[in-house]
């Protein structure tokens, strides 16, 4: 599902620079609203994938001033605890970005025009702007993969992962590629509050329930593992639909949660296990 | 920058203020009317989450996203079996922290081997799933409109024995810190945080005094919980949002983290903070937002860290004159 | 000193293996109580392994460590300390937030022993290894070999303290604190009758200080005896140079 976004951008944040953003769920709110600015005073809604590769810019130029400013003296060793630092700055982000929010855009719930009309998808019918927010994912995804694999980048952030000192060595600048990697995650989110937006609407808390449900995806897919964001977005997805179909549509979040618990019971690394750095 | 290690603020100075200070919030119904005396009984409450929250998190190294939660457990028992089941207040009281400690110890058992994010995570995860169940069983819980609860003290001067009951409390809870950080206990927290490993390798239990430091935390966070319920008359899953959590960490990062009158500190002025700007509605968490990534980033001892250095500072002072 | 002859510990036959590698092959060694032995070897010979396995933080894929006759390779972490085993990491690992007397007193709690007199202790041995004004700093604040000073002395708080495993004592430690190193442990050794199982790429240190020593290689034991004997083993020479 969408939220897979989310859950691809904590991950490989997580993964290169170990540590959890909890503001997740806010930069999904502010690319939401930039979307929504984006294309309901600029390009107008046709052009609505524009506005969403615009809203991705502006959010990954914004996580990588976060990161220069709050993320990057973790590593410069002006910082003692590192992951009780990481856990406070993100929850305190995430209640600047929302109150900001309110003081900025008013409490208000702004819709965007839908991107695409209503379709169905074999018999079951779905909102045009789900199918192409689906469409959407599917190919950020796709690209992101690519990137990984393909790019000198993307093979530098993969060498990151799994030796953070080895890349060092190999004359990489780690800083820069903590700044670009936080800003790329969190562009990601904003990626799918742009996607999203006309569907959930654009306010000051909508960021809650994204960052719930990429929380979801982790767990149950495992922390810093790709395939697992994959594979655990698809699953919950199914359930809650087929919760949703089968059981009682009122309780959709429950069911993905119910499952959330299940496997943090039984398995809470997730189902696939994170590599262990090496250094 | 100097980190101070034992963050008591021990001697004759320490006391001498704590003393003075708790003379001041003692007699403070006789100066101020019945707004203010709610603020400070709210800001009390408080204290106790914000206190609870430090040991197990601050101290013990254990950053538990959970702490709201059990607050809510203990009140939603309480106000339950008296509610529900017409049990006498007294005896709810006395259940919830058996719950919300039984809640704690199961998280603690569950979290034992996690390291430390997947323990944020873990904890992030109950807390919600906790929110979750009280939502959804509206029947019983009432749900989102609120479960009404029978009040501890009816009649006049209504204000008055709630102050004191949350002050008594809370400084209990205060004197519950002391002891424990103070104690054999206290030393195997800092060390557990410190390097949990080592401090297996010198013979602590760490499975013991983790369990022991959710339990006790947890606990006391039920019956804050529940004196709340029966003191506000009204329980919602407003309680158990990620909000009254990120507020806690708000609360003790800003007093000082890892010290004993940090969290006390916190919660009373940024309770009154937060009432006396109320008009300023969104602004004043932005500013606190700022003010705890400021002192994350920059000044680690928060608020306490000033207190400490004005003390060292009058010592100084003195010492200087007297030569 | 007096022979005691008597066996302290006994590491029988003990496989440990990570994955596809094998990491100890078969080790036996055998430590007499009241012995310093040294413990050399090429890097990923299995010094440090071996260490862990003693001490718990590993358990052997198999076979067996015995300490004056028990089996304590099944003890969790927290009780080898109790037998009256300690041990020092490679790169010194404090309390770093604790100060510099807090951190002595954690073994000394641990057995029972009442604030006042692990204090006093704790202080006496701070004092005669020269960290006795320290005691009130932050750990965190120490140099790096005063760090390491206060690991070993650290171990001596718990009593009796009946083996202690030093690994890589005098890395990278300033000559005169060396010094210190040196003879606190020739003092514990002979005062206390403390056994040691030093593990050390510093063969003179070593020279000094050990009566018998340990070649390892490749996860076993490939020598054994006098520093001489040691260094003219052709297995030995061979190890070091072939590696």
């Amino acid at each position: 599902m969408i939220y897979s976004l989310m859950a691809m951008g904590i991950t490989f944040i997580y993964g290169i620079m170990r540590i959890i953003n909890w503001s997740m769920g806010e930069f999904y709110m502010i690319g939401g609203y930039l979307q929504y600015i984006i294309i309901t005073h600029f390009l107008g809604v046709e052009n609505w994938y524009l506005g969403v590769i615009l809203s991705m810019v502006g959010v990954f130029l914004l996580g990588m001033v976060v990161q220069g400013l709050l993320i990057k003296p973790m590593f410069e060793g002006t910082v003692e605890n590192r992951m009780e630092y990481a856990t406070i700055v993100t929850i305190a982000l995430s209640v600047l970005f929302m109150n900001m929010a309110v003081i900025g855009a008013g409490p208000f719930i702004y819709s965007p025009p839908g991107y695409y009309h209503s379709t169905r998808i074999i018999t079951l019918p779905i909102s045009g702007t789900r199918f192409v927010a689906f469409i959407g994912t599917i190919v950020l995804l796709f690209l992101f993969y690519l990137f990984l694999k393909k790019t000198w980048w993307g093979r530098a952030f993969q060498g990151a992962a799994q030796n953070r000192m080895g890349i060092q060595t190999a004359g990489i600048d780690v800083f820069r590629l903590d700044q670009i990697a936080f800003g790329i995650g969190v562009a990601l989110a904003a990626a799918a509050g742009a996607l999203l937006a006309p569907e959930f609407f654009v306010h000051p808390k909508c960021g809650s329930i994204a960052t719930m449900k990429g929380f979801e995806i982790i767990v149950i897919g495992g922390l810093g593992s790709i395939p697992g964001v994959l594979c655990a977005g698809l699953l919950l997805g199914l359930i809650e639909s087929l919760g949703a179909v089968f059981l009682d549509p009122s309780f959709r979040d429950v069911y993905g949660f119910l499952f959330l618990l299940a496997i943090l019971a039984i398995k809470p690394t997730g189902l696939f296990e994170e590599r262990e750095r090496v250094a | 920058m100097k980190i101070i290690n034992h963050t008591v603020i021990s001697g004759s100075k320490g006391r001498s203020l704590s003393l003075a200070v708790l003379l001041i919030v003692c007699l403070l119904p006789f100066w101020t009317g019945e707004y203010y005396m709610q603020v400070f009984t709210i800001a009390f409450y408080y204290v106790i989450l914000a206190s609870s929250w430090n040991l197990l998190a601050g101290y013990a190294g254990q950053f538990s996203l959970a702490h709201h939660a059990f607050a809510a457990i203990g009140g939603y028992t309480s106000a339950l079996l008296v509610a529900n089941f017409g049990f006498p207040i007294w005896l709810g009281i006395l259940a919830a922290p058996l719950s919300s400690a039984l809640m704690g110890f199961i998280l603690g058992m569950l979290c034992l081997r996690m390291r430390a994010i997947y323990l944020a995570i873990a904890t992030w995860a109950f807390a919600e799933s906790v929110r979750i169940t009280i939502s959804m069983t509206y029947e019983i819980t009432r749900g989102d409109l609120g479960l009404a609860v029978p009040k501890l003290f009816m009649g006049k001067g209504q204000g008055v024995p709630y102050y004191y009951l949350f002050l008594g409390l809370a400084a209990a809870t205060a004197l519950m810190t002391i002891f424990i950080m103070r104690s054999k206990m206290g030393y195997y927290l800092r060390a557990i945080r410190n390097d949990e490993m080592v401090a297996r390798v010198m013979g602590i239990n760490t499975t013991r005094w983790k369990i022991l430091a959710f339990i006790l935390s947890s606990g006391t966070a039920g019956i804050a919980g529940a004196f709340y319920g029966h003191y506000n008359g009204l329980l919602t899953p407003v309680m158990v949002d990620f909000n009254e959590m990120a507020f806690i960490v708000i609360m003790v990062v800003i007093g000082g983290i890892r010290s004993i009158a940090g969290p006390v500190i916190g919660a009373i002025l940024i309770q009154i903070l937060t009432e006396t700007f109320r008009e300023f509605g969104e602004i004043r968490m932005v500013v606190f937002a700022l003010a705890v990534i400021a002192i994350a980033r920059l000044y680690n001892e928060g608020a306490m860290g000033v207190v400490r250095q004005v003390l060292q500072w009058i010592t100084r002072r003195k010492q200087a004159r007297e030569y | 000193m007096e022979k005691k002859n008597n066996e302290l510990l006994r590491t029988e036959n003990i496989i440990k293996d990570f994955g596809s590698l094998r990491a100890v092959d078969n080790l036996s060694l055998r430590l007499e109580e009241g012995e310093i032995r040294g413990l050399i070897g090429p890097n990923g010979s299995g010094k440090t392994t071996l260490v862990n396995l003693i001490t718990g933080v590993y358990r052997p894929t198999s076979g067996g460590v015995y300490f004056s006759g028990r089996r304590i390779d099944r003890l969790p972490l927290d009780n080898i300390t109790h037998e009256g085993i300690m041990r020092t990491f490679q790169v010194a690992r404090m309390f770093a937030d604790m100060s510099v007397l807090d951190n002595m007193l954690i073994p000394a709690f641990t057995q029972g022993t009442s604030k006042r007199e692990a204090r006093h202790r704790a202080q006496e041995l701070l004092d005669f290894c020269l960290l006795g004004k320290l005691s009130n700093e932050p750990a965190r604040n120490l140099s790096g070999g005063q760090t390491m000073l206060l690991q070993i002395v650290r171990g001596f708080m718990r009593q009796p303290l009946k083996l202690y495993l030093l690994d890589e004592p005098f890395a990278g430690v300033h000559p005169a604190i060396k010094d210190i190193i040196i003879e606190t442990i020739q003092k514990m050794n002979r005062e206390e009758g403390v056994t040691f199982l030093i593990v050390s790429h510093e063969l003179t240190t070593i020279h000094r200080l050990c009566s018998q020593i340990s070649v390892l290689h490749g996860g076993k034991v490939i020598s054994e005896g006098t520093m001489k004997e040691v260094a003219n083993d052709p297995r030995v020479i061979d190890s070091y140079l072939g590696g």
